[in-house]
């Protein structure tokens, strides 16, 4: 612990800070009445779904909310200094900020060197040349490989993952002893989140840095924290010691958060429990509690105004003895109409499929000089009727690729696809369309902005000639009624619907042929986590009812964990392990899924430190196996010139690995659950 | 790509260009109503006459090799005759370029200055009162025809106020101030618009960046709003509006046919206009090569430019 006496100055104190902008319906209250503080060298995580409020207190902080905000607090200091008036001073000095995604955030036209030397030279006075050798001092010490290289390069030659440690080395550029970090990882994969966790981690320590985490991500946030606050609606909800709010929530908002989560360590958990309804019109805030439309727990009373009530653990609920003991509602599981009980038979089987891009222009291929990335290699993948297959890997390892080849919606270089017992050509057939069909991440931007629900609707319904006139509109109202939708909204226009109606009129669209097989590309990760939940309920249920299969790709091993009855790891276009959801969760593991297992942060997890990968190499362009440049149990020569085996660890259940399967047991159950 | 590789790919392209232009000038001229011969020796000239000149002159020949001559004389630097003048053709062009040249080049300056700092001036002020009253006053410009606002200005400074010469170009020789009293008028007509699109463009791309998530992150970092303005939103700013400036320069020496009419200015446009209407095809000819030839290489640059300007073009590929 960092020594509070020391820094006694270099605390940042907020007291009912509120802040409104004017908007077309009146003045938006974008935080009312919020309180935090953190202590020198302490993490404080804020935490809330997208619209809460949470960069709203950064920017107010920076003094960036723009001149059209009205903002009143009672105090808003740092170190003593009044950061109503002096923020100008010292945002960049001594208060840095780490954005989201940095690719937007670094300056294109300006080398990284030049970046990350100016707030030095302006900030401190450093002479030119010393403050170009403390900027690659720093890129080393963020463990940023050849920084001499890259303090001259641009950020568009920087992968995701430099750029996030260029972003926090500018911030620190000048010092700083508090750091702002507003979504730090969100863009970036799970194995490049917990290197920058960790490294955040070591900082905090090595400098006695204070912290403010503004996440969407609790597990992140129960990794790096002192203490959480919970925002819902521009109101405080919760506020306490990271163990306290996320191990023992007692505000409902908090407990639907967290009981809404997919979590890895808890696969087949049965159903979440989403959080109903949407964030209230924030433009007439409700004087008395506004979570009170959505809560599980509201009864007369919670009309008048809650505060934070407490001392280290606080709470604006005035139910929260009562509830204490009680869990958050888990939705109710529709009726079951016993289709559930059919003999799982194969149903689309893809042998040795394989895709490549790029490659050079017509010439090159015409000469055979293709140089393209193979996206998928060799990929022979099985799913059986009503199966769940979940698809993870990393951006860029090729499962979206496979999504599509399994359609048939990308032409595969090699290899076969059966369908039901027969082969599905290249040119697919109109039955296959019909019979496979796909959910996107962003259903919105595929919604014709023109259209209503019931046009879209009913325009696929006649397109697989699923219905004929008047019978449309019940086939309209049938598909309305399977994603829970009030038949009505057959009358509304996109712009009319939250983000998560949107992804539910996508796939109620994919239903509309009445399908067999669905591939759900990410298709819930661009939704809140309580939004979310009641997607992948709905999810579940259609599979249920009516028997459809899912290859379902997301990046999300809690997802994945949560939905999937089998799991494929993929790697450079490879599936590296595959089996059923319990063997591939539990050692053995692939080398690669022990590093994605390790790097998944999860509540509640001892801080261990993830598998450490070494420093990427190239990559292996010859026989041998993909993943050994980065394997940190690489066994020598043989992983870099022999393509791997394919070992079987269980029914089912393989591993395509030189190590012994002994050797691949021989591991901690990263998945385990808390001591 | 390296950059080398994209100049020569671009040069390539350029080539292609003026040679399907140099073809398609060639057919339209062909196209047009009218006989050289007759052109030179006159309405009352007996056939036996015209027969012989036309001989002489190559009109026999198939057209396809007509074109070959042409083709190849330009490429030997021969440029042809002007058959009314009686002068070669280059000489005339190169003449009446340089006073075009002259007009393009002081409207290009305040074009460009008078473009981007208004751009820049609303871009900072935007929403403000002097910011709408240039926005409207942008749009007057552009949906007015400039000659609209060259007999205005005619009106205003030469008529009423007696301050400048209303048409006509006077040499340097006959003394500095006449020269550039001839000058002024057209140049600012000239400009009118052109300041008006570019100072648009600049607003709005400068708009744009200072919205991005970099120059929020710069204002983060607690630099001043000055420098935050030149140093981080600028250079970025500017690349949309400076190559719309290339291309803008080749507007300016192509396409002043208008101005250089209304003010009887003595530049390539009127020249080629008399070509027009005397049917002096081989100056037409050649006239029309010079202008596209200009406009091609004006793309180029701007091109080049903002390959050079860019550095996701420049240096392409991952470092680290």
């Amino acid at each position: 612990m960092p020594d509070a006496l020391t820094l006694t100055d270099a605390a940042l104190k907020i007291e009912a800070l509120s802040v409104a902008y004017p908007s077309r319906g009146g003045w938006l209250q974008a935080l009312d009445n919020v309180s935090l503080a953190i202590p020198p060298g302490g993490v404080l995580g804020l935490v809330g779904e997208s619209g809460s409020g949470k960069s709203t207190v950064v920017l107010a902080l920076l003094g960036l909310l723009g001149p059209a905000a009205k903002i009143t607090a009672q105090r808003l200091s740092y170190g003593g200094h009044d950061l109503l008036r002096e923020a100008p001073t010292l945002r960049g000095r001594r208060i840095g900020v780490v954005f989201q995604d940095t690719t937007a955030a670094l300056n294109p036209a300006l080398t990284i060197g030049s970046q990350l030397v100016e707030p030095m030279r302006l900030h401190l006075g450093t002479e030119p040349r010393a403050a170009w050798q403390r900027g690659t001092d720093l890129l080393a010490e963020l463990g940023v490989p050849r920084p001499a290289q890259v303090m001259k390069s641009y950020a568009h030659q920087l992968s995701g993952g430099m750029k996030q440690r260029v972003g926090i080395a500018t911030a620190l550029a000048s010092e700083p002893d508090l750091l702002l970090l507003d979504e730090p990882t969100t863009a970036l994969d799970v194995t490049i989140e917990a290197q920058i966790l960790s490294l955040l981690d070591e900082l905090r320590v090595r400098r006695n840095l204070s912290m403010l985490l503004v996440s969407h991500n609790l597990g992140i946030v129960d990794r790096l924290c002192d203490r959480v606050s919970v925002l819902y609606a521009g109101r405080l909800a919760e506020s306490g010691t990271t163990r306290d709010v996320l191990h023992r929530p007692r505000h409902p908002y908090t407990k639907g958060l967290l009981a809404a989560l997919p979590r890895p360590d808890r696969p087949h958990a049965g159903r979440l429990a989403p959080i109903p309804g949407g964030l209230p019109d924030l433009t007439r805030p409700d004087p008395g509690c506004n979570f009170r439309p959505r809560c599980a727990f509201a009864v007369d009373g919670c009309e008048k105004p809650q505060a934070l009530r407490g001392e280290l653990h606080e709470v604006s609920c005035h139910r929260v003895d009562e509830i204490a003991d009680q869990e958050w509602p888990v939705e109710p599981a529709p009726v079951a109409t016993g289709k559930t009980a059919r003999k799982p038979l194969p149903l689309l089987e893809a042998e040795g499929l394989s895709a490549r891009f790029g490659g050079g222009g017509w010439l090159a291929r015409m000469l055979g000089k293709s140089t393209g990335v193979l996206a998928v290699d060799q990929v022979s993948l099985s799913i059986n009727t009503g199966e769940v297959v979940g698809l993870v890997g990393e951006s860029g390892c090729g499962k979206s690729t496979l999504g599509r080849l399994m359609l048939r919606l990308l032409p595969a270089r090699n290899g076969t696809l059966n369908f039901d017992g027969g082969p599905v050509e290249p040119e697919a057939s109109r039955d296959f369309r019909r019979r496979a069909q796909v959910v996107f991440q962003n259903s919105g931007t595929s919604l014709n902005p023109r259209q209503t629900v019931g046009m879209i609707l009913g325009r696929a319904v006649r397109w697989f000639d699923m219905a004929r006139g008047p019978a449309v509109a019940t086939e309209v109202d049938r598909l309305l009624d399977l994603v829970r939708l009030p038949r009505a909204y057959a009358a509304r226009y996109p712009h009319q619907l939250s983000g998560g109606e949107k992804q539910r009129i996508g796939i109620a669209r994919a239903l509309a042929s009445r399908p067999d097989f669905l591939v759900c590309d990410e298709a819930v990760s661009a939704l809140d986590v309580s939004v979310q939940a009641a997607v992948l309920n709905l999810l579940r249920d259609l599979r249920d009812e009516l028997g459809v299969a899912y290859l379902f790709i997301s990046h999300d091993i809690g997802v994945i964990a949560h939905i999937a009855d089998r799991i494929a790891v993929m790697y450079q276009g490879t599936i590296v392990e595959e089996g059923p959801v319990d063997d591939v969760l539990h050692p053995p593991y692939h080398p690669y899924t022990e590093l994605l297992l390790s790097s998944v942060p999860l509540i509640g997890r001892d801080r261990r430190e993830p598998v450490a990968p070494p420093a990427t190499g190239t990559p292996a362009a010859s026989e041998g196996c993909k993943f050994a440049a980065r394997c940190p149990r690489k066994l020598g020569p043989v992983c870099d010139t022999l393509a791997p085996p394919l070992q079987q660890a269980g029914p089912g259940h393989a591993i395509r690995c030189h190590i012994p399967l002994p050797e691949l047991a021989a591991v901690p159950h990263w998945l385990g659950s808390p001591a | 790509m390296p950059i080398a590789a994209f100049v020569l790919k671009r040069l390539a392209g350029l080539v292609g260009v003026l040679l399907g232009m140099s073809l398609l000038i060639f057919g339209i001229v062909h196209l047009l109503p009218g006989n050289v011969a007759y052109a030179i020796l006159g309405e009352f000239a007996t056939p036996a006459a015209v027969a012989q000149l036309e001989l002489k002159l190559g009109l026999k020949d198939p057209l396809p090799l007509q074109y070959w001559h042409w083709l190849d004389g330009m490429l030997h630097g021969d440029f042809g005759l002007s058959i009314v003048m009686n002068k070669p053709a280059a000489a005339l062009i190169v003449e009446a370029l340089g006073r075009s040249a002259l007009l393009a080049g002081f409207a290009f300056l305040i074009v460009a200055a008078g473009g981007i700092s208004l751009g820049l001036y609303a871009a900072t002020h935007r929403g403000q009162t002097s910011d709408r009253v240039l926005t409207l006053a942008q749009f007057g410009l552009l949906a007015i025809p400039e000659f609209f606002w060259a007999i205005v200005c005619v009106l205003v400074f030469a008529s009423w106020l007696n301050l400048l010469p209303a048409t006509g170009y006077a040499p340097i020789s006959e003394g500095i101030g006449s020269w550039a009293a001839h000058l002024v008028l057209p140049v600012l007509v000239l400009s009118f618009g052109l300041v008006a699109h570019v100072s648009r463009l600049t607003r709005s791309s400068m708009i744009e960046v200072l919205d991005s998530r970099y120059v929020l992150a710069a204002r983060a970092r607690g630099f001043a709003e000055r420098r935050v303005l030149w140093r981080h939103a600028l250079p970025n700013a500017l690349l949309p509006a400076i190559t719309v400036l290339a291309i803008d320069a080749g507007l300016l020496i192509g396409g002043i046919v208008v101005i250089e009419t209304v003010f009887a200015y003595p530049g390539l446009g009127r020249l080629l206009v008399f070509a027009i209407e005397r049917h002096d095809l081989p100056l037409l000819q050649v006239g029309m090569m010079v202008v596209t030839a200009i406009y091609a290489l004006a793309n180029f640059v701007a091109e080049v430019l903002y390959a050079v300007l860019n550095p996701r073009i420049r240096v392409g590929g991952a470092a680290a």
